[in-house]
Parts: C-alpha cells; sequence; structure tokens
C-alpha cells in the first residue's frame, strides 16, 4: 500500500510543479460571448458566427471600425463595371492558411461555389444575383463575378463569405455534403487565429491560438494575445460575476443595463459603450387584423412609451430610432420624425379603427423571446398601455426559434412579436430593403407582411444602381413613406454594452462583428 | 435472480419505446421550425424548404417516427440539424460531465443523507431530530437555481474560496481527452493541478443539487428507522444488552434502508434531469445545458436524443435499485416468481 502511495506521489510530482508554474504565464483572453453551433463559416450566419469569422477566417474584404469602413482584406482591390454586372477582384501576395499553403484565386473560386451549393444562410445575399459559373478565376490572382443582374449591395455583403482551404475542406467530403460536417468542428481558415479543434466543445468551448503567419502582420500591437478562450457563460448573472471575479475578460455585447453601474464600479472591470446598428423593434403582422388598418398600427404606434422605456428602463443606454434603417446609416430622410408617446392621439386612432370595423376587442398576442429580457421588459410596459386605450395584449413567452420558424406565412405570424435587427452587412438593403419589399414575404425580416407597390419599386431601384447619391434619394423616400405607413414599432438603436476587464486593451467596436475582432486587442498584466 | 433480472430488463423496453415515440411527437407538434433554426437569420423562404425536404422534416408526422424509431434502434440518433454534427458524438462528450456532477451529487446525499436521518430518529422528537427535519422541508423548498446564486455570491465572490463556473481553470488548459470524466482525465494525465481544480470546480453544483437530496434521504431514512424502532427484534437486541451505537448501525440500519435504497435510485434519475437549472447557473457542460440548447434552436433530434438517454438511464438504474432491494431483502426476488 505504501509502495502504492510512494508510486502515485512520484508520477503526479511533476504535474505539482505546474501550479506554480501556470502563475507566471499570461493568462489567456477568457471571452464570455456566445459561441455558434458550427464553426463552419459557409453553414450560418449570425452574430456569434461572426466571432468565428472574423478570427479564424479572412474575407475578401471587411468591415473595420466604427462608423463600419470597407477596406480590402484578402483582396487589395476590386473593380466593378458601370453596368454593375462583373466586379473583378485582385487578390494580395503573401497570404497563407494555417496549414501554409498560399491563397490562390482558385480557392477563391471554390469557396464561393460552397457557399452557393451549400445554400444556407450567408448565401442569401448572393443567390438571387450569382450562380456557381459566374464566379471564376481569370488569373493565380484575381477573381471575377458575373452577376445576373445588378446588385448594388453586392460589395457590402462581400465581407460574409470566408475564404476557405479547399485542400483541407476536400478529402473530408461525405455523402456530397461539401464537408459541412467536418467543418463544423474543425478550422480551414487564414485567420489571425487558428482553432484548436481537439479541444472544441459545440456551444461549450472553443480554443484559439495565434497565428503569427497572418498576411497583416502584428506590428500594430505592442503584445498579441496568444491564446483565446472562449467560454460562453449562459447566465446573464452568472456572466456578470465571473466578469468581476476575473474569470472572463468579456461578457455578451447584451450587457443588462441595470449592472453596467455594477461592472463600472469594479476597479478591474469596465463597460464598453459603442452606438451600433441594431434597431430594436415590434414588428406588427399588416395582413391580420387589426393591423391591417392603418389607423390601428397608428394607435400601437402612439401607445408605446419609448421615453419610459429608453430613458428609465434602459437608463439612456439607448438612442431613440424613429425608423428601419438606423439613425447612423445612410439613406435616412433628413426630417424624419419619430412617432411620440401620446395615449390621447393613440386612443383617437383606436377609435377610429374601431370605427372602420377593425376587431381592436380581441386579445392581441405578443410573442417575446423570454431568454432575453428587453424583450419581455417592453411587452410588460406596453401591454399596461395598452390597456388605457381598451386594447388587451397578452404576452406569449417564445423562442428566436420559434418565432421564426412561424414567420414563413402570414396567418402563423405572430400578431406582434419583439426583437432586433442586427447588422449583417452595412447597407439599407439590410433593412428597410429586406424588411418592405414585398419580395422578401416568408423570411423573418419581413414578417410585418408590409405591401406598398411605390415602395416595392423605390427599394427595387436602389437596389439595381450603382450611383449613391440616387440610391440615398430613393432610401429616404422609401422610409418616409414607410414610417407613415407604420407597419412596425421602431424604438431605439442599440447602444452596444460589452463588460470587458481592464486588461483588455484595442478594443475597437465595429457594429459588423460587435467588436470580437481579437487581433486587435492586446493585455495589460 | 437471473430471472429476475431478465424480467426487469422486458418490463423496461415498452416504456423506453413508448418514450421515444411519445417524445418525437410531442418534439414535432410544439412551435419551432426546425429548418428555420438551421436555415440561419438570412435564409429565404425556397432555403427553408431546401432544408426541409433535404432533413424529410416534409414528410408525413407518421413516416418521419417510423424512420426516427428504425435509426434509434440501430443507434443512430441523426445529425443535430443546428450544428450537422452526429448528435451521439455531441451527447458523448456531454454525458460524462453531467454523469461526474450526479455522482458527486448522489454520493453526498447519501454520506450526509444517511447519517443525518439515522441520528435524528435515534433522537425521536429531540432537537437534532426538529432540526433534521426543518432542513428536510428547506432542502426540498428552496429552489435550485436560488440556491445556486447564493452559494455563487457567498463562496465565490464573498469569501473568494471556490470558482464561479465551469470545470476547470482556463489557465491549465485541458487534459487529453480519454474518457470524459475530468475527474479521471487529469489523473490519467497525471496533472495534480488540473485534478484539484476539477475538485474545487465540482464543488459548488454538486452541493446545490445534493441539497435536495439529503434532504429526501435523511426523511427516508428517518422515517425507516423509526419504524424499524418498533420491531419485535429491535426489542430484543435491547433487552440482549447491545450498545445503541451497534444497535442503530448494524440492526437497525440495514433493516430501515430497503426504502431508502429504492429513493437512492429514483433521486439519481431526478438529479439528472434536475440538473439543467444547476448546469446553466454553473456553466457546466452537461446534457442539461445541451437539452437548453437545442430547445431554443428548435434542434429535436438532438432534444430527442437527450430525453432517449436520461430515459435509459432511468431504466436502468431502476433495474439496479430493483437488484440492490433483491440483495439486501432476498424475499423480494422472490416474491414475483
Amino acid at each position: 500500500m505504501r509502495q502504492l502511495l510512494r508510486s502515485a506521489l512520484l508520477a503526479l510530482a511533476p504535474s505539482l510543479a505546474l501550479v506554480g508554474a501556470a502563475g507566471a504565464q499570461q493568462r489567456p483572453l477568457v471571452w464570455g460571448d456566445t459561441l455558434p453551433a458550427t464553426l463552419d463559416p459557409h453553414a450560418v450566419f449570425d452574430v456569434p458566427s461572426q466571432f468565428v469569422l472574423l478570427n479564424a477566417y479572412d474575407g475578401l474584404y471587411r468591415y473595420q471600425g466604427n462608423p463600419p469602413k470597407l477596406v480590402p482584406w484578402l483582396a487589395e482591390s476590386h473593380t466593378a463595371s458601370p453596368d454593375g454586372l462583373t466586379w473583378e477582384f485582385t487578390l494580395r501576395e503573401g497570404a497563407k492558411f494555417h496549414d501554409g499553403s498560399a491563397i490562390t484565386a482558385e480557392d477563391v473560386v471554390w469557396s464561393f461555389r460552397r457557399l452557393l451549393a451549400m445554400n444556407r444562410a450567408p448565401a442569401a445575399a448572393f443567390t438571387p444575383v450569382l450562380k456557381a459559373e459566374g464566379v471564376t478565376a481569370t488569373g493565380p490572382r484575381t477573381v471575377r463575378f458575373t452577376l445576373s443582374k445588378p446588385y448594388a449591395p453586392f460589395l457590402s455583403a462581400i465581407p460574409l463569405v470566408a475564404v476557405v482551404n479547399p485542400r483541407l475542406v476536400t478529402p473530408n467530403i461525405k455523402e456530397g455534403d461539401w464537408g459541412n460536417a467536418w467543418l463544423a468542428a474543425n478550422d480551414a481558415g487564414s485567420g489571425a487565429y487558428r482553432i484548436d479543434p481537439a479541444t472544441y466543445q459545440a456551444r461549450v468551448s472553443l480554443d484559439m491560438d495565434r497565428f503569427p503567419g497572418h498576411f497583416l502582420g502584428w506590428g500594430h500591437v505592442p503584445k498579441p494575445i496568444e491564446q483565446v478562450r472562449a467560454r460562453p457563460v449562459m447566465e446573464t448573472s452568472t456572466r456578470v460575476l465571473a466578469l468581476l471575479r476575473g474569470e472572463i475578460d468579456a461578457t455578451d455585447s447584451y450587457l443588462p443595463t441595470d449592472q453596467v453601474e455594477r461592472v463600472e464600479k469594479n476597479p478591474k472591470t469596465r463597460v464598453a459603450k459603442d452606438e451600433s446598428m441594431r434597431v430594436f423593434m415590434i414588428r406588427m403582422n399588416n395582413k391580420k387584423p387589426p393591423f391591417d388598418s392603418k389607423d390601428a398600427r397608428l394607435c400601437f404606434a402612439h401607445a408605446f412609451n419609448y421615453q419610459g422605456f429608453n430613458e428609465v428602463i434602459l437608463k439612456g443606454l439607448v438612442v431613440r430610432n424613429g425608423g428601419p434603417n438606423p439613425n447612423n446609416l445612410w439613406g435616412n430622410p433628413t426630417d424624419l420624425k419619430p412617432y411620440a408617446y401620446d395615449l390621447k392621439l393613440a386612443k383617437e386612432h383606436c377609435d377610429k379603427a374601431r370605427a372602420a370595423g377593425a376587431p381592436l376587442g380581441r386579445e392581441v398576442e405578443i410573442h417575446v423571446q423570454t431568454e432575453l429580457d428587453q424583450t419581455v421588459q417592453a411587452a410588460q410596459m406596453y401591454q399596461a398601455d395598452l390597456k388605457k386605450v381598451g386594447v388587451n395584449l397578452k404576452i406569449v413567452p417564445n423562442t428566436w426559434a420559434g418565432i421564426t420558424g412561424a414567420t414563413g406565412q402570414a396567418q402563423t405570424t405572430p400578431d406582434m412579436w419583439v426583437h432586433w435587427v442586427s447588422t449583417y452587412f452595412v447597407d439599407p438593403e439590410n433593412w428597410i430593403g429586406q424588411m418592405y419589399d414585398s419580395q422578401f414575404h416568408g423570411t423573418w425580416k419581413a414578417s410585418a407582411w408590409y405591401g406598398n407597390p411605390r415602395v416595392d419599386d423605390l427599394l427595387r431601384a436602389a437596389r439595381t444602381s450603382l450611383d449613391q447619391a440616387e440610391r440615398q434619394k430613393l432610401y429616404a423616400e422609401a422610409t418616409a413613406i414607410v414610417v407613415a405607413d407604420s407597419p412596425d414599432i421602431w424604438v431605439y438603436n442599440t447602444l452596444n454594452l460589452r463588460g470587458l476587464a481592464r486588461r483588455v486593451q484595442g478594443y475597437q467596436f465595429s457594429p459588423v462583428g460587435s467588436g470580437g475582432e481579437i487581433r486587435l486587442m492586446w493585455l495589460e498584466n | 435472480m437471473l430471472r429476475y433480472l431478465l424480467r426487469r430488463l422486458a418490463l423496461s423496453l415498452p416504456a423506453l419505446l413508448g418514450l421515444v415515440l411519445l417524445t418525437f411527437v410531442l418534439s414535432r407538434v410544439v412551435p419551432g421550425d426546425p429548418a428555420a433554426a438551421l436555415a440561419g437569420d438570412a435564409a429565404t423562404p425556397a432555403q427553408i424548404a431546401e432544408i426541409r425536404a433535404q432533413y424529410g422534416l416534409d414528410r408525413p408526422l407518421a413516416e418521419q417516427a417510423l424512420i426516427h424509431l428504425k435509426q434509434v434502434v440501430q443507434g443512430d440518433f441523426g445529425r443535430s440539424i443546428f450544428s450537422g454534427r452526429p448528435v451521439a458524438e455531441e451527447i458523448l462528450q456531454r454525458l460524462p460531465a453531467t454523469l461526474e456532477l450526479t455522482f458527486a451529487a448522489l454520493l453526498l446525499a447519501t454520506l450526509i443523507g444517511i447519517p443525518l436521518g439515522l441520528i435524528a430518529a435515534m433522537n425521536h422528537n429531540g432537537l437534532i431530530d426538529h432540526l433534521v427535519r426543518l432542513m428536510s422541508v428547506g432542502g426540498l423548498a428552496i429552489a435550485s437555481f436560488w440556491l445556486a446564486i447564493m452559494l455563487q455570491l457567498v463562496f465565490s465572490m464573498e469569501l473568494d474560496i471556490l470558482p464561479l463556473r465551469g470545470r476547470l481553470d482556463v489557465a491549465l488548459g485541458s487534459p487529453p481527452r480519454l474518457t470524459g470524466f475530468l475527474m479521471l482525465d487529469t489523473l490519467l494525465a497525471g496533472r495534480l493541478d488540473m485534478f484539484l481544480s476539477a475538485c474545487r470546480h465540482l464543488v459548488l453544483p454538486a452541493v446545490t443539487l445534493a441539497l435536495p437530496g439529503i434532504a429526501t434521504i435523511a426523511r427516508f431514512t428517518r422515517s425507516g428507522v423509526l419504524e424499524t424502532l418498533q420491531k419485535d427484534f429491535v426489542l430484543y437486541a435491547r433487552a440482549a444488552g447491545y450498545g445503541r451505537v451497534r444497535l442503530a448501525a448494524i440492526y437497525v440500519l440495514r433493516n430501515a434502508v430497503t426504502v431508502t435504497v429504492t429513493q437512492i435510485g429514483l433521486l439519481f434519475g431526478a438529479l439528472i434531469s434536475g440538473a439543467v437549472a444547476v448546469e446553466a447557473v454553473f456553466d457546466w457542460p452537461g446534457l442539461g445545458t445541451y437539452a437548453v440548447q437545442a430547445i431554443l434552436a428548435a434542434d429535436y433530434k438532438a432534444l430527442l436524443a437527450v430525453t432517449l438517454v436520461v430515459g435509459v438511464v432511468y431504466a436502468v438504474v431502476n433495474v439496479l435499485v430493483d437488484l440492490a432491494q433483491a440483495l439486501i431483502d432476498p424475499r423480494i426476488a422472490g416474491a414475483g416468481r
């Protein structure tokens, strides 16, 4: 027995030395934001997937800074034909994948063809105008895109697409899945950080190490972060406590407003507050009575206490946004006047709607995302105010997947629901274009089921014009009409609130990716 | 005994079959479109329809149920429609974490609950008895998520002696994954630092999960002991001059513990399913958090697999409990003949 004990202690002796050694190394950056369900950058496009896209992969262009500026990335330049149908990108020299192989035009072509063939969310911006045969390599460093019709937001959407290494993915293709199952848990990128597949656990942990050979080099930071440990924290209270205790270095970017003061008071933590492009809104199903009546919609628009919600509940940490596009984006009319909270006016509109036969006596359902407190708070406040104008609002707990799954048809779309529209690409097309052009009916973004032929014409003209001044004019006119029709209730543009450890330096926010680009950061001891 | 065991196993099969079919139907009639969830934020209706066809979600429900049953019988849970990875693989990654937590909680509950129940019964209506009864009621009444947060605030934030969340300090890295049981993997890797870190991370979640178990076991042990104390053989033992401790520990406890063993078995199943809230608060990457993520994402394949795995664990534990009872009291195995 004694012998056994001695052997065990001898075996463990080296690890005892490591207990002390661990403290001497710099603690890795621990990122507490949500992870995507899959690491395949062509399979899903949501806010969490941008973390993988920005750190493990590169695209031809990338958004940087706030307001976001489109900068050349793997491409050093591009040209567009005057008719907007042909776009040619020239790749920069010397960029390499994590396995050391050079990134060629053929790799870019293969990546876009994979994206189009898989036809998942990131492909949605391209499939209406681009076919696989429309992407070709015209030289070792030049890629040509031939569109079937002009599409002004094409360049804005280019950063959605990661260039993947076909030499790693192709051997892992099974049953024609384009290597999706393999890439869901592996790395085939060229980004500033390399994924460690051995320790990856979907939605639980993602370990990444610095890629010294990244094409941009590392001279821009005094001491690059060597190791990144992404550890999503499910519960809000645990997330805040973990930040305060130093177990994580960053929360998600939805830090509850009632926690801001607490985080700021702690000497080791701070809150990064950045005006984003994420519009909080309450949708109305315009095809379902009473919302097919403009007066009913105006009644609802005047019954929401914007100031109370923004200033009291959210402690003034958001900015009132009176239309579908974020305030800080181009394409808004200069004289846009947001709806004001006015119960008297609301009642007048409701009375008019009732007189015209709108069934305002029926119970109206508002679906909230239970896991997101703000959606619940907004609905509860709204419920109390609507009662004052004789409308009975029923709050229905639901999930993102549950609601968006029901928005495929007008009759299954909830009466009302609450959500944000984040920045997928920086163009009014991302907001007003996809929300109020009737050709998008059936998608969650267009779940108001709004239809106005004039707005359709304006949005389609803006989509195909390559003249920025003309596009600005078209979007401004469309926005003015949409706001006057009041199909939805636009509440605020988000102030991005991310809790950060003070040792994290160089954090730079951009609405695309919510500041999750680790390459720009370093750690102070 | 073998016939008894086979009979118990055979009785579990229809229950599991019912579970598979019932959970399938429930998962498909609740709101939420898995195809839309899979297609992602920017998907068009055409993309959603294509995914629906690709995963067979457009077929009649009965046909889908039969395909599902056939796959389950073959041990194939399919691919998660959210992550695109085999569900079985994802569950195997998560199950050891839940089992580790559950075993630790059960061990705590048993080691504390049985002596507490015994001591309370031996001091019937005394101060200790009242305290144990009060604790039992409290243990069952306190919501586990509230207790979890309170323990975090006291032991992590105020006293700063235990970690707040997770299974291991990130600065230490991870041991090679051999079994998935972190306590075991760290020891097999010869990393005492990691083992100690894993132990420290286990304390708060295990205590939170164990508390209702301690209360249950203490209550059942107490009532079992009180009942046994009325038996003639105890009167005889007392008359024969056996000491209080010897009487309690050897004669009374063995006869009183049959009901407690059943409760421990049931408790194991309850702890696995009850781990959801505890895992969420402590970021314990087990089946509970996996199930929550599957629900939020309408990932019905993952959800069905989790339900079945928990069901199988329940069934296996029930059979083991039956066996344990038969070993403690051989009359039980004979009764069913």
